[in-house]
């Protein structure tokens, strides 16, 4: 009998595959990723590469030494105080202790500070608030320290923004009416977004992280291209993330185009240019994880579209690795075995500049 | 022109997602003596599972697909007479489709709606954040086949768990389908809630129900 290995299924499932059937589902994964991005599958010896690296016999994996990339992270801010059955372990802690912590313990290489709501329009009404906790944490931190949020366009629909839920109208056959309402939250958000990123600025912000973006469709794309543009413009020496929410630009919209490109559809490799035209300095692709395949299968679909970002991309890439994402498993607390490999697959064979 | 070639421009019709291409191939094909339901099934639903199909590679967008919907609804209407009075009203099955208590998020939801719809359910999207009693009372009201119930959180997974519970308390469970679906959703979970259908997508979430129901 074949010798087995110890890998997941997308939903975090323990199975037990042998080597053929591990190189069966690399290979189909990659294809998978060809085939929808229209890019080129990984080849034989890349396959073989990630093959070792699901196989070594360890709990966790690590890059080979002077492969280091740096480690970003996002709401973690949240993280060490949060406790409402997600991620969070509930240590009780303000968000600055959270950034030092991140900082001074964990060995983040940049940090950002978020929100509880953690999208852009509830900062709004609590700016003032925002800016002195960013003022205080640049005071007691040296790392880079960014403002984190979501675009988030779904708070400008009904019921809790002021233009018609085109999901609601699209239903009713009221498809200009829906492209019209994505167009004007788009608007909205641009503003909102620019406006709260000046005043962090002001507060010494070292610069923003876009975070999920594409979340609610194209116009979400839209609009933080836009607020991207406006905000390298106005501060050419900020640094600028965009990361985004899924594989593939949903098509809300389906007309809306940045740089002549449509957006509804785009893949990783074709969202990086317009990024980088934009002006943001780091681009953070995603690729989704499907709980019904094997790890192995993720993992080598995600590399695939990764790869191919990479290569189209002018910008720093620090692709999205966690829960669901990047072929990691879709676990509440991804595990350091699947963690750890799909990170030095990023890193080693996608060529990616950070995660 | 050959049936081949009719059933051919219908289907590509419905693909372009215009409703004028789509009346003017369906005139076509009766002129040509085409039965109504060789022309509803070989070549506009055909087209409309091809339309499924582009929107799940990212190359047709949601308003293309309730587009092609509506100018199949169209081309079917044109054919009603020679249906029979009734027949083009029919629909599927019926759907309740919601994102349950403490859950704000509508997207995916919404889209899972849109397509169900699109493929010729009667869908009731009741919006976000619902209380289980809304799912219930619902269900009651439009007498469901389906209930879809949507959870983009793992701390709001535990309410499509509750609705399933109420169901059975309801004595409902045997009557109506359960699926469950959104980002922390697997099949591992579904199986563990006794959920009927688990979808990874919109377009998957069309199929199962499709195959659950046997329509």
């Amino acid at each position: 009998m074949a010798t087995e290995y110890d890998l997941r299924m997308g939903d975090g499932k323990r199975v037990f595959h042998s080597k053929n059937q591990i190189m069966d589902d690399l290979e189909a994964g990659s294809a998978d990723a060809a085939d929808l991005g229209e890019i080129s599958a990984l080849s034989s010896n890349e396959l073989e590469k990630i093959a070792e690296i699901i196989m070594t016999k360890s709990r966790m994996v690590g890059v080979e030494p002077g492969k280091e990339v740096p480690v970003t992270h996002d709401i973690g801010t949240l993280r060490i105080d949060g406790d409402q059955g997600n991620s969070g372990v509930g240590i009780p802690s303000s968000r600055m202790i959270g950034c030092m912590m991140h900082e001074r313990a964990f060995g983040a290489d940049t940090m950002e500070l978020g929100h509880i709501d953690y999208s852009f329009k509830p900062v709004k009404p609590v700016i003032a608030q925002e800016c002195q906790a960013m003022e205080v944490c640049q005071q007691n931190m040296i790392i880079p320290l960014l403002y984190g949020a979501m675009p988030n366009m779904g708070l400008y629909y009904t019921p809790d923004g002021p233009f018609e839920n085109p999901g609601d109208l699209m239903k009713a056959f009221k498809i200009a009416e829906a492209q019209e309402s994505i167009e004007k939250s788009a608007d909205h958000l641009t503003r909102d977004m620019i406006w709260i990123i000046q005043h962090m600025m002001k507060s010494s912000s070292d610069g923003v992280n876009f975070d999920t973006t594409g979340a609610a469709g194209d116009g979400d794309m839209f609009a933080t291209l836009h607020a991207v543009e406006a905000l390298r413009k106005e501060f050419p020496e900020m640094y600028i993330e965009v990361g985004m929410a899924g594989e593939c630009v949903l098509g809300m919209h389906g007309g809306l185009e940045y740089d002549g490109k449509t957006l509804a559809g785009l893949w990783p490799h074709q969202q990086a240019p317009l990024v980088t035209k934009a002006g943001a300095n780091v681009f953070g692709p995603v690729v989704n994880t499907n709980t019904s395949m094997s790890f192995s299968w993720n993992l080598a679909r995600a590399v695939t579209f990764i790869k191919a970002a990479v290569e189209a991309s002018d910008v720093p890439c620090h692709v999205d690795m966690g829960m669901g994402v990047g072929g990691i498993p879709m676990l509440e607390t991804p595990p350091i075995d699947a963690v750890s490999r799909a990170s030095k697959a990023m890193v080693e064979v996608a060529g990616v500049d950070g995660i | 022109m050959s049936k081949e070639e009719l059933i051919k421009e219908l289907s590509d019709a419905i693909i372009s997602c215009k409703k004028d291409n789509v009346l003017a191939a369906v005139e076509k094909a009766k002129d040509a003596g085409m039965e109504p339901a060789e022309i509803i099934e070989k070549g506009l639903a055909a087209g409309m599972n091809e339309v499924g199909v582009l929107f799940e590679r990212g190359k047709l967008f949601l308003p293309h697909v309730m587009m092609a919907a509506d100018a199949m609804a169209q081309g079917v209407k044109l054919l009603e007479t020679d249906l029979g009075a009734g027949a083009t009203e029919k629909k599927k099955a019926v759907i309740v489709n919601g994102t349950v208590e403490g859950d704000v998020h509508d997207i995916g939801k919404s889209i899972v709606s849109t397509m169900l719809q699109s493929a010729g359910f009667e869908v009731h999207d009741i919006g976000r954040d619902m209380p289980t009693k809304s799912f219930i009372d619902k269900i009651k009201e439009v007498n469901a086949d389906v209930v879809g119930l949507s959870a983009l959180m793992t701390t709001t997974m535990q309410g499509q768990k509750e609705v399933i519970e109420a169901l059975k308390e309801e004595g409902l469970r045997d009557k109506v389908k359960v699926m469950i679906g959104g980002a922390p959703a697997t099949q591992a979970w579904a199986d563990k809630i006794g959920a009927d259908i688990y979808a990874e997508n919109a377009s998957e979430a069309v199929k199962q129900v499709k195959e659950i129901l046997s329509v």
